[in-house]
């Protein structure tokens, strides 16, 4: 088996990785790599997996790894790249509430406060356990980024490489603490919002924003304008 | 053994509310008189049940329903209960009689049915709320009643009017449920439970903030001012019975409600009963002095309520100084007056709405200005009119006089006795209370002179007709109880058991009906029996006609002019031109009229206050996901930052 210590490394280093993907995702405007990058950031995940699989031995983390490298790595990626190619954008230049910068810095800006109030939630636990701790503040900081490109962006493709990338971050929470009904449900909620938005999105056309599209469900007569009647 | 009665009763009425509705498509008159008849069979179930208690002054309980140990529907009827169970009975068996004729005048077909069972369920819940044994259930019956009194006042929702007083009046009655709420809310934080039970402090703050409650709520509902606008609208919408039902009963619910938490919850401090007298002594002055000003006969009797309430609150904050002051004997009379009075506008308030009833729908009009001459056309229904308005105008020897001097009395024997801040506040309510009564008397002379003397001043006045026996015999008793409460006021309290300084009113209406039998000899044998005919002169004009007649309006005028300060008006002159320049002028409007101070100052700003604030919480739903995403993860952060460093 390998050293402990240089898994931990190891898997500190792959830490650092998951930040330079969400940073990325939640920066950029090209649309193309987005796509790369999620996939690579799901990449992060399944190394991280496998290392803590090496730590600890569970099995559980093993299939995640599988589960996780077929559907994030492979399926999902090749299956928006796919869309993409055939709505042809290539940039994302609208926003709400919050541009990629300021984006950027909150979410430092939040990284620390999880940290501070996670490590006050946590108690004091010896150095194994930290590398847990970073997990969890890497989970829950991960699932607000991706909360924030969903709500910061207004083409509907970023907004659902936004909630994937909300996803990727509950799996790392989970791969690190356990039990957590919380955020599942809540996650759950959004979940359901965004697959309706999908499938409504995929059926009409996904180039539009919403409220486009919006306009175009007027359009095809699908919902009753009162303000025309 | 007598409970039975009052079982009895209440299922008669469920009966009655419940049979129209099961017939609601037939458009038959037995089924609204059969409807009606069970109000009448249950009134006098309850009369005699409280009666009865009344008089043995038992209390009686019993729970019918206890779903948790908190909370159980149940029923105590004691002394206060039963006066107040009277006083229903008595109103609703002969609001009922009346309208059982009446409704086969209204219009809206199979609807009147309707109308009867939310008339019976309205009843029904007025009755239960005064029984109510504990604070929840008195505030469920309390809601039921605002509910039901809501559709009754919304009968004919098609008009704008109606429409316009249903909204108003449901939001001012809901905002006085929601005080009473608060204020049950608050008791039972204080004693953890919902009994009545009883504080022996006045001085923690949260026992004054549940009082004000309470009180604002109960002020809202009696139409204390600056809470009273929704009586002027809601009176005359509603139908005239249903008007006499709210102004008779319904605000002496109000009444009940605080006088029950008086005695029963609170050790009332000084200062509650200075706040009492204080609102009382404005609704009775300001309450009169608006009536005057109005020639909307149901509008006056609003605003002649609004005094009344006054004159009952005044009793109340009287008897709660007196408490305070120990004067245990001025705070029984004063106490004793209000609900007195209670009974006494119950019956000639009602009364007057009825017979007010009976002439709007033989004239079909509500200006009084367009009435006059009815005497002769209605002498029944203006012979009970004139027995109301005396009664309202307290002059001897008719039940308002005896009760109305009973607050005197208390006030009177006071003055020597109370500290001399107290002293300066009780002489200026005096003044104010003389004052009222002497308003009401000239309003209601304006009243009965404009309506029942004189020509006839509209076609519709000059082809009016008396209205069926059955709109008589209800005004009739209650004008026959408004003389023996009077006559006989001594003798009922002394039935009762109180021993009150009241003049022996027998003796009086002996004196006075002695005297004028006297009068009328003297000048039956001293004056001239030659008969005289001639022309009465005319001022010069030849023919004399009903527009050149002395008018209500004329007859208030002289008020009108003491109390021009208060009765400030509204000059607006709108004025449109053809160009920019104003220049040309193409059209315009001028306008003087009474100056809405209570509307205009103090219900519209708040009106405008809360949908500014609605328009304002109303932009946080946008329609737009994003907004709905951002709200969810501030809410995220939040929840973060307070388990980290809160929790």
């Amino acid at each position: 088996m390998i050293d402990t210590a240089i898994v931990i490394g190891i898997i500190r280093i792959l830490f650092v990785c998951i930040i330079i993907t969400a940073a990325y995702i939640i920066s950029t405007r090209n649309l193309l790599s987005v796509v790369s990058v999620y996939a690579l950031q799901s990449l992060t995940l399944v190394a991280i997996a496998i290392s803590l699989f090496s730590l600890e031995g569970s099995i559980v983390l093993l299939e995640i790894a599988l589960v996780t490298f077929f559907s994030k790595v492979i399926i999902i990626p090749y299956f928006i790249a796919t869309i993409q190619e055939k709505i042809r954008i290539k940039r994302d230049i609208e926003f709400h509430y919050l541009n990629p910068t300021s984006s950027l810095l909150l979410s430092m800006v939040l990284m620390l406060v999880i940290y501070m109030a996670l490590s006050k939630i946590v108690p004091e636990t010896p150095a194994h356990n930290s590398l847990f701790l970073f997990g969890a503040v890497l989970g829950i900081s991960l699932m607000l980024m991706g909360m924030m490109v969903t709500f910061s962006r207004k083409r509907a493709i970023t907004k659902v490489l936004g909630f994937l990338s909300m996803e990727n971050g509950v799996l790392l929470f989970g791969m690190f603490v356990t039990e957590l009904p919380f955020i599942i449900e809540f996650l759950i909620i959004i979940d359901l919002i965004i697959l309706v938005i999908l499938t409504a999105v995929l059926s009409v056309g996904i180039d539009s924003t919403l409220e486009d599209y919006h306009k175009r469900l007027h359009q095809f007569h699908l919902l009753k304008d009162s303000e025309e009647n | 053994m007598i409970l039975i009665l009052f079982i009895i009763a209440i299922f008669v009425l469920l009966a009655g509310t419940i049979f129209p509705l099961i017939t609601a498509s037939l458009d038959r008159k037995f089924i609204r008189t059969t409807s009606l008849s069970f109000i009448i069979v249950s009134s006098i179930l309850l009369g005699i049940f409280s009666f009865i208690n009344l008089i043995s002054g038992e209390s009686v309980l019993f729970t019918v329903y206890q779903p948790i140990k908190l909370f159980s529907l149940s029923f105590e009827i004691d002394r206060l209960s039963s006066f107040f169970l009277l006083l229903t009975s008595i109103v609703s068996a002969c609001v009922a009689i009346y309208f059982t004729e009446y409704i086969e005048h209204m219009d809206g077909n199979s609807r009147r049915n309707l109308l009867c069972s939310s008339t019976c369920l309205f009843i029904l819940a007025m009755v239960l709320v005064i029984a109510s044994a504990n604070t929840l259930s008195f505030f469920l019956f309390w809601e039921l009643m605002a509910a039901s009194s809501f559709l009754l006042v919304t009968y004919e929702y098609t008009r704008e009017e109606t429409k316009k007083a249903g909204i108003f009046y449901f939001i001012m009655t809901q905002l006085s449920s929601l005080f009473v709420l608060l204020g049950i809310i608050i008791l039972f934080v204080i004693t953890n439970s919902f009994a009545f039970l009883h504080l022996a402090t006045s001085s923690v703050p949260l026992v004054t903030i549940a009082f004000l409650a309470l009180f604002t709520g109960f002020s809202i509902k009696a139409g204390i001012i600056p809470f009273h606008k929704w009586l002027p609208y809601a009176h005359p919408a509603s139908p005239s019975p249903i008007s006499a039902l709210m102004s008779g009963v319904m605000l002496k619910v109000a009444v009940y409600g605080l006088v029950r938490f008086l005695l029963d919850v609170f050790t009332p401090d000084v200062s509650w009963g200075v706040l009492i007298l204080i609102a009382g002594t404005v609704s009775a002055v300001l309450g009169i002095i608006y009536a005057l000003k109005e020639h909307d006969v149901k509008m006056m009797l609003a605003y002649s309520s609004i005094e009344n309430i006054g004159v009952i609150f005044i009793g109340i904050g009287l008897s709660i100084i007196f408490t305070a002051s120990n004067l245990p004997l001025l705070a029984t009379i004063s106490l004793l007056g209000a609900l007195f009075h209670s009974l006494n506008h119950a019956i000639f308030k009602s009364l007057l709405f009825l017979t007010a009833g009976s002439v709007v729908s033989a004239t079909n009009t509500r200006d009084i200005e367009h009435m006059g001459g009815l005497a002769h056309r209605m002498p029944v229904t203006s012979a009970f009119f004139f027995v109301g308005a005396v009664s309202i105008a307290a002059l001897p020897p008719l039940n308002g006089f005896a009760s109305e001097l009973l607050i005197f009395i208390a006030f009177f024997t006071s003055v020597a006795v109370v500290n001399p801040l107290f002293k300066v506040l009780l002489f200026i309510s005096i003044a104010l209370f003389a004052l009222t009564s002497a308003l009401s008397a000239s309003c209601f002379v304006k009243a009965f002179g404009s309506i029942f003397l004189a020509m006839p001043r509209s076609p519709e006045s000059t082809d009016a007709h008396e209205v069926p026996s059955a709109m008589l015999i209800g005004p009739g008793i209650l004008a026959a109880a408004c003389i023996l409460l009077g006559v006989f006021a001594l003798q009922i309290f002394t039935v009762v058991g109180f021993a009150v300084p009241l003049p022996d009113m027998l003796f009086v209406s002996i004196l006075l009906v002695g005297m004028a039998v006297f009068t009328y000899l003297v000048l039956y044998f001293t004056a001239s029996h030659e008969v005289r005919v001639s022309e009465t002169w005319g001022c010069g004009l030849l023919s004399q006609k009903a527009s050149a007649e002395y008018s209500g309006h004329g007859f208030s005028e002289p008020l009108d002019v003491i109390f021009s300060a208060i009765y400030r008006t509204r000059i607006k002159n709108e004025r449109k031109f053809f160009d920019q320049k104003s220049c040309l002028f193409k059209e315009g409007s001028g306008e003087i009229r009474l100056l809405k101070v209570f509307e205009e100052y103090l219900y519209h700003p708040i009106a405008k206050y809360s949908m500014k604030g609605a328009r304002f919480v109303a932009r946080f739903q946008n329609g737009c996901l994003d907004t709905y995403l951002l709200y969810v993860f501030v809410a995220v952060i939040a929840l973060i930052i307070f388990l980290g460093w809160f929790a």
